[in-house]
């Protein structure tokens, strides 16, 4: 449901973002059910109550022990969490479940040939293939506590197995996205010294059985590069004694497992007791040219906090059916496919493929037959989804209560569709920002107590609590429309324990840049540096923001660059827009225009104002640009950016810098012989710029 | 779809790649889609940039996705061009079924923008 009132939009606002949406208010239906629809939950998790506020969601697990320190923060940033408690992931994930729902599906597993069997695995068949893997790992692969194994599998139910048989056994996982190559794969070995790589012959994608196992090889030879063997390769089969791959088994190394499990069949393996902050897991991040960063997951902090999140934020009860249409290989997968889920007992369904195979109406197809009623996925596949199949959610009789999205910011129209057309307008979505270093989400929307807005994630999430710091270190005030850096001040049980076997580079990159004092063993003196830039409404809701955008100060008015193009865009013949600072005698700086059109549009007087309209009415008058240019084509660099700095010069008509590097250097004369014509006969040269002037001009677009 | 379009595509600016988030399945989906179509490329010279593009796209911080995926599309159009050139179709018809994929994702990703031929300069 919409509120009919304008949204309220301050001057400093629209500095840095677009303009703030319209509430949406979850339906009574959702409310009536929700896990926290009591607005007391708040105040549990207050700052007065943290740490301690965390029981809640350790509490939601099955210890071996408990804990007798919460949060110990005597060596920082190295924080641990439920100190003193022991418990197994494996046996909180499936073994507690038994008693009670043996029979029920753990999860239901969608191959993407539809001509296959869809799978369901009970939490009983689950524990059976959990049990006897985690014998097999022991057994034939020497594996003890602290070990590391290395997966590189794809989206097929061998994946939460392996994990889960790893986390019974106290061995430390490591998945490797399937998509990835070997070589990617082998780094990630290396750093982690496993001696055991498990993976798979092949796997369907896009209709086709896709060689999975020549992988391994060249993850092998990587690893022995960077001075790791691997001891023992074990290959799942994606169909039973039927080998998919063209490359050869090394006879000694590589193994398939469906013939070594014979000699485990029933076997049961006690879950080892493992102390709270032991490493479940490793999950790498790209980045860097240079060592591949392992962000080392711990097992008590981190299931609790998945558990905890999952129930209250993705509103998990037992009786759902749940579908994170997420890759396991990635942070996501983990916490939102394996561990929160099952941890609260409920149906998950896994996928094999790509969204839209062999249709855009797939995803909605298994949504309607598997009957699920919690959906979850990224903003790329929203779009992809939306862009080539726009009415096919309409032709499938299904009915999400709750949707998440995560990973990326969503641009408020397509959310709208998400919510409208995907959801039916019944759901409520959930939009969450975090990182795979943070184990769940940082900033999101309590569904049944606090209202949805398009394009913002929400406030930080249950016992977290966010702050935005200027590079000078100083507090950006909520409402003051001004971006910054987001951080949290404050630890939370599900945040990574170090990057695996370089501890300088975690403190160095997450907490020295704000860090008070580096002697101090107070919290509050470290707060995490994410890097990510956002901007906080009046009513404490965060957007992330890409990077703080360049800003065009007209009479004191500080407009985003982005917020003016995005505008722009909205004009139906716009393709291309960017924004410039142009000399104004009476604001001192004005805003222009330059946009490209989309093809079968041609150049009009009309579309000029349309694009001037546009701005006025999402930004406000105050940004209505001086000109507005409409160009073939903009300066770019090869890797397709728009050269800001370039066509500035030409606006100002100062020096437009180094042109050499320009895809397209020859717009450059084309667009200056336009508009500086132009100018000319309008009588708007502007005066001699001052050298300062002269500065800000070169230096406009650097953020690019 | 970039091929024959004459150019592949430009950058999108407005959203997502500099943010960190739990973007790593942008990096994990465009190197699967360059892996296959590293698989399907017929001229060595191509198979080994498409190998070194891949490499960049695992490893290189986030921010450098969008210009993986703006050299990604124009390997692809050149392995295109290439099995036109030998009038190898069978060959085309897989490679421009990537083709497109890459670029679907691209744009779906935030990392492209759809590019448009050249227009007049009009009045303005």
């Amino acid at each position: 449901m919409e509120t009919g009132q304008e949204a309220q939009v301050s001057e400093a606002q629209i500095a840095v973002h677009w303009r703030e949406e319209e509430y949406y208010y979850p339906p009574a239906k959702f409310i009536a059910q929700a896990n926290a629809a009591d607005p007391a939950i708040f105040d549990r998790f207050s700052e007065e109550h943290f740490p301690e506020c965390f029981k809640e969601y350790a509490d939601l697990l099955t210890w071996d022990a408990y804990w007798h320190t919460t949060l110990d923060t005597s060596n920082p940033p190295f924080w641990k969490w439920f100190v003193g408690g022991r418990l197994n992931a494996s046996y909180n994930c499936v073994d507690r479940h038994l008693a009670t729902s043996r029979n029920k599906a753990a999860f239901i597993w969608v191959p993407e040939p539809e001509t296959e069997d869809t799978e369901s695995i009970t939490y009983q068949e689950l524990y059976k293939r959990i049990n006897e893997f985690a014998a097999l790992l022991r057994g034939f692969g020497d594996l003890k506590v602290g070990d590391r194994v290395t997966f590189h599998l794809p989206m097929v139910p061998e994946l939460p197995v392996s994990m889960l048989a790893c986390a019974r056994l106290g061995v430390i996982h490591s998945e490797v996205f399937g998509g990835f190559s070997g070589a990617a794969c082998g780094d990630r070995i290396a750093d982690s010294r496993s001696h055991i790589l498990v993976t798979m012959d092949g796997y369907y994608r896009n209709g086709e059985l896709i060689d999975h196992k020549a992988k391994a090889d060249e993850a092998v030879a990587a690893a022995r590069e960077r001075g790791v063997e691997v001891d023992k390769v074990l290959v799942w089969r994606r169909h039973p004694d039927q080998y998919a791959s063209e490359s050869p088994m090394v006879p000694g190394r590589d193994f398939f497992i469906d013939e070594l499990l014979k000699d485990y069949r029933g076997s049961v393996v006690e879950p080892v007791s493992m102390p709270a902050e032991a490493p479940l897991f490793l999950m790498y991040t790209s980045g860097t040219t240079a060592r591949p960063k392992g962000c080392e997951h711990s097992t008590g902090g981190y299931l609790a906090y998945v558990a905890g999140t999952s129930k209250y934020y993705q509103d998990i009860h037992p009786e759902d059916t749940y579908w994170c249409f997420a890759d396991i290989g990635w942070i996501t997968g983990h916490s939102y496919i394996v561990y929160g889920p099952l941890a609260l007992g409920t149906t998950s369904v896994m996928y094999e493929g790509v969204p839209a195979y062999p249709d855009p109406g797939r995803p909605w197809r298994i949504a309607d037959r598997l009957g699920v009623n919690i959906f979850h996925t990224a903003p790329t596949t929203i779009r992809m989804l939306r862009k080539l199949g726009p009415d096919e959610p309409k032709k499938y009789n299904y009915h999400f209560k709750h949707m998440t999205t995560v990973g990326e910011p969503i641009e408020p129209e397509v959310w709208r569709w998400y919510h409208d057309v995907v959801g039916k307008g019944e759901a409520v979505i959930v939009d969450t920002w975090w990182q795979t270093e943070n184990g769940g989400f940082l900033g999101s929307t309590l569904p049944a107590l606090q209202s949805m807005k398009p394009g913002s994630c929400g406030p930080g999430v249950l016992g977290v609590y966010p702050v935005i710091y200027d590079e000078d270190h100083s507090v950006v005030e909520a409402g003051s429309g001004r971006a910054g850096n987001i951080c949290i001040r404050n630890p939370w049980p599900g945040i990574f324990q170090t990057v695996w076997g370089q501890p300088e580079r975690f403190v160095q990159i997450y907490y020295e840049k704000y860090c008070r004092n580096k002697e101090s063993t107070d919290w509050r003196d470290w707060p995490y540096f994410a890097g990510d830039g956002a901007v906080q409404a009046a009513d404490g809701y965060f957007r992330i923001l890409g990077r703080v955008d360049d800003v065009i100060n007209v009479a004191g008015h500080r407009l985003g660059t982005k917020e003016l193009e995005s505008a722009s865009l909205t004009v139906e013949e716009v393709a291309e827009a960017a924004a410039v600072p142009v000399m104004d005698e009476l604001r001192g700086r004005a805003a222009e225009m330059y946009v490209s059109l989309k093809p079968g549009f041609t150049a009009s007087r009309d579309i000029e104002e349309k694009v001037a309209k546009a701005i006025e009415t999402q930004i406000g008058k105050i940004a209505r640009p001086k000109n507005v240019w409409i160009v073939p084509d903009m300066p770019k660099t090869r890797s397709g950016k728009i050269m800001r700095r370039v066509i500035a010069g030409i606006s100002n008509f100062a020096d437009v810098g180094d042109t050499t590097t320009l895809a397209n250097p020859e717009v450059v004369e084309d667009i200056r012989h336009h508009v500086q014509g132009e100018k000319v006969a309008r009588g708007e040269v502007p005066r001699e710029l001052s050298p300062q002037e002269i500065e800000e001009i070169k230096v406009f677009g650097r953020t690019e | 779809m970039p091929f024959g379009v004459g150019h592949v595509g430009s950058v999108r600016e407005t959203r997502g790649a500099a943010v960190e988030m739990t973007q790593q399945y942008l990096a994990g989906e465009l190197s699967l889609l360059l892996a296959q179509l590293q698989a399907v490329a017929t001229d060595t010279a191509g198979v080994r940039d498409l190998a070194r593009l891949r490499q960049e796209a695992e490893t290189m911080p986030l921010l450098a996705l969008p210009s993986v995926a703006v050299r990604a599309l124009e390997l692809a159009d050149s392995v295109c061009w290439d099995s036109l050139t030998r009038g190898d179709t069978a060959a085309f018809v897989r490679q421009a079924a990537i083709c497109a994929e890459l670029w679907q994702f691209g744009v779906c990703a935030g990392l492209l923008e759809e590019g448009q031929p050249s227009n007049e300069v009009g009045a303005s």
